[in-house]
């Protein structure tokens, strides 16, 4: 019995380290980011301090502030987000439930189209986008971020909208409703839960993505992903003001994350090829 | 039209093939074609025109700081590339990062889902923790993980080593060091969504069948190896394939820790394409190197998926 409770033990050792592996990168960036800059370079590292929002000040109101580049952000995001569910909706719905020649076809392609690595696509976009001055525009950005958040919202939501029954549609084609009445006022309501699924999906991998803002952004435009490192590349780095940015920088996803919690596993296998957006 | 209907008839298949069923499906292609119109308007404009002007610009030699020397050259970028050291050992790097992130995923996701699953309490903590690092930005745990986890004589990681008595160490600057923690920043961030997948695969198997290999007395290791593992190959098999596509790609998770560095240490072939392009500004060449990305990743991905198939 008492080998047992070794046993017990020792599993459930190994699982809080793996826990506390995972949870603690996140956890000091949060406590960083409340020290003064006199605490957070103090060895050892101090694990009880003096909690401050100094930093957060200076990042959000100080010169040099990370405010416009949070706007930025949001802005990429959130346009993002209402064009690429604007363009799914019908195109998931028409795979999901219609019936016409090239089916398989279309839904291969929306697969297919995700194989293509980033780095290839924004070379061509880079030069098409510089001929006609949309380098550093929010247009530029939030058409090139639809190559990779319109293919996963298709089949998110594809896979949605096979999960309706079919009657329904039936019921309201026989009162005589037009189809996209139909599809507005009977089937949309249905999938409710599967949009805003996919709708924070959008918004994450918006939020989150590197390589092209890297590339396509300028003054004007720039994501907190990458002004974050305004931080570091200075002479000496600031600590505490990193953090903070870090902590900015995660906060949205992070809230989003939790609250959709349930449904990140569907959203994250998605397609079976690749889903999860690009990383 | 009439042959056709004919035909259907004949096959008795379809009964609504009559000119007023015929009407109705033309509708419905119709009102597809309208539904479907935009998103793929939008996808031939940001992936299959990108790819064909990808491959035309890999047959010019375009270089934004010598822009006199441009001009057409044919195959000649993928023949400089076949001779290029860089581009063989930037596809090595690759392939190390790839596949020992993979198996570091796969390997420590399925045992903790497996530790995880016969929890009583505490379960949810681990769905919880376990999504935090997957919704985060790879440039921000680059960051983080280059700053807070890894800067000598100030990361926690650095001064864990010290502490065990292994000194501080330049964790980024040492090629082998740097390639290590690349593969563990990745590891870190993505085996959560391995072990959630798993753990939700785990969660669906019949019980039964456990019942009666317990009733037969087959040993943990033996439910494991004869049960457990033939029953999840799907699920494991689809965490493979969408990791590898991600990690062949991997961009932020590297550019933000490393930028590829030491020299060229930690250059993924993704990374080399774009310091190519966007640093060195050779666009043409760097388009050919995006090219043989994409191929390397079509090869790949055609071995996974016949290895889906396979037994």
């Amino acid at each position: 019995m008492s080998a047992r409770r070794l046993r017990s033990t020792a599993v459930l050792g190994i699982s809080l380290a793996f826990l506390l592996a995972w949870a603690f990168p996140i956890i000091w960036s949060v406590l960083n980011s409340l020290k003064t800059g006199s605490d957070v370079l103090a060895y050892p590292p101090k694990l009880v301090f003096s909690p401050t929002l100094d930093a957060y000040r200076d990042v959000l109101f100080g010169s040099g502030s990370i405010l416009p580049n949070l706007i930025s952000s949001m802005i990429i995001s959130v346009g993002t987000t209402i064009v690429t569910m604007l363009m799914a909706i019908p195109a998931a719905y028409a795979l999901a439930r219609l019936r016409f020649r090239g089916k398989k076809f279309a839904g291969f392609y929306v697969l297919a189209t995700q194989m293509l690595p980033p780095v290839g696509i924004i070379i061509p976009y880079f030069l098409v986008l510089r001929n006609i001055g949309w380098i550093d525009t929010y247009q530029g950005i939030i058409l090139i971020y639809l190559s990779f958040s319109l293919p996963f919202a298709i089949w998110l939501l594809v896979s949605y909208f096979e999960d309706i029954p079919f009657e329904m549609e039936e019921a309201a084609y026989l009162d005589g409703a037009s189809r996209l009445r139909t599809l507005w006022r009977i089937i949309i309501p249905q999938v409710r839960g599967g949009v805003a699924v996919t709708i924070v999906f959008v918004f994450l991998n918006a939020w989150n993505e590197f390589l092209f803002a890297v590339v396509l952004s300028g003054n004007t435009v720039r994501p907190v992903t990458v002004a974050m490192f305004n931080f570091v590349s200075v002479e000496q780095t600031l600590w505490a003001k990193l953090a903070a940015v870090s902590v900015l920088a995660m906060l949205p996803v992070v809230v989003l994350g939790v609250v959709a919690q349930k449904h990140i596993v569907k959203g994250l296998t998605v397609g079976a090829v690749k889903g999860g957006g690009r990383r | 039209m009439a042959p056709s209907a004919i035909a259907a008839a004949g096959t008795g298949s379809e009964a609504a093939s009559t000119d007023y069923g015929d009407a109705l499906a033309l509708r419905e292609r119709r009102f597809a074609a309208a539904l479907l119109a935009p998103a793929f308007l939008a996808l031939l404009a940001t992936t299959t025109f990108p790819l064909m002007f990808l491959i035309w610009t890999s047959a010019f030699r375009m270089d934004l700081a010598m822009p006199f020397t441009n001009g057409f050259v044919g195959f000649e970028n993928y023949r400089v590339l076949l001779s290029d050291e860089r581009f063989w050992s930037s596809l090595l790097v690759s392939l190390v990062y790839t596949g020992s992130t993979v198996a570091l995923q796969v390997v420590i996701g399925l045992a903790l889902a497996l530790l995880v699953m016969d929890m009583k309490r505490g379960q949810g903590w681990f769905r919880l923790i376990a999504i935090l690092p997957v919704v985060l930005s790879p440039a921000v745990v680059g960051m983080i993980w280059r700053t807070f986890m890894l800067a000598p004589e100030f990361g926690i990681v650095d001064f864990l080593s010290i502490n065990a008595g292994l000194g501080s160490q330049n964790w980024l600057g040492d090629p082998v060091l740097a390639m290590v923690s690349v593969i563990a920043i990745h590891t870190w961030q993505w085996t959560p969504f391995a072990f959630m997948v798993l753990l939700a695969s785990l969660a669906s198997l019949p019980e039964d069948i456990y019942e009666a290999a317990r009733l037969d007395r087959a040993s943990a290791w033996q439910r494991f190896r004869r049960i457990t593992l033939p029953l999840l190959r799907p699920a494991i098999v689809m965490v493979v394939i969408m990791r590898t596509m991600v990690a062949l790609t991997a961009f932020a998770a590297i550019f933000t820790v490393t930028a590829g560095g030491p020299g060229t240490a930690t250059e993924i072939l993704n990374l080399y394409a774009y310091r190519k392009s966007f640093t060195e500004l050779s666009i043409g060449y760097g388009a050919a190197l995006a090219v043989a990305l994409l191929i390397v990743t079509i090869i790949i991905s055609g071995i996974l998926f016949a290895l889906r198939r396979a037994k």
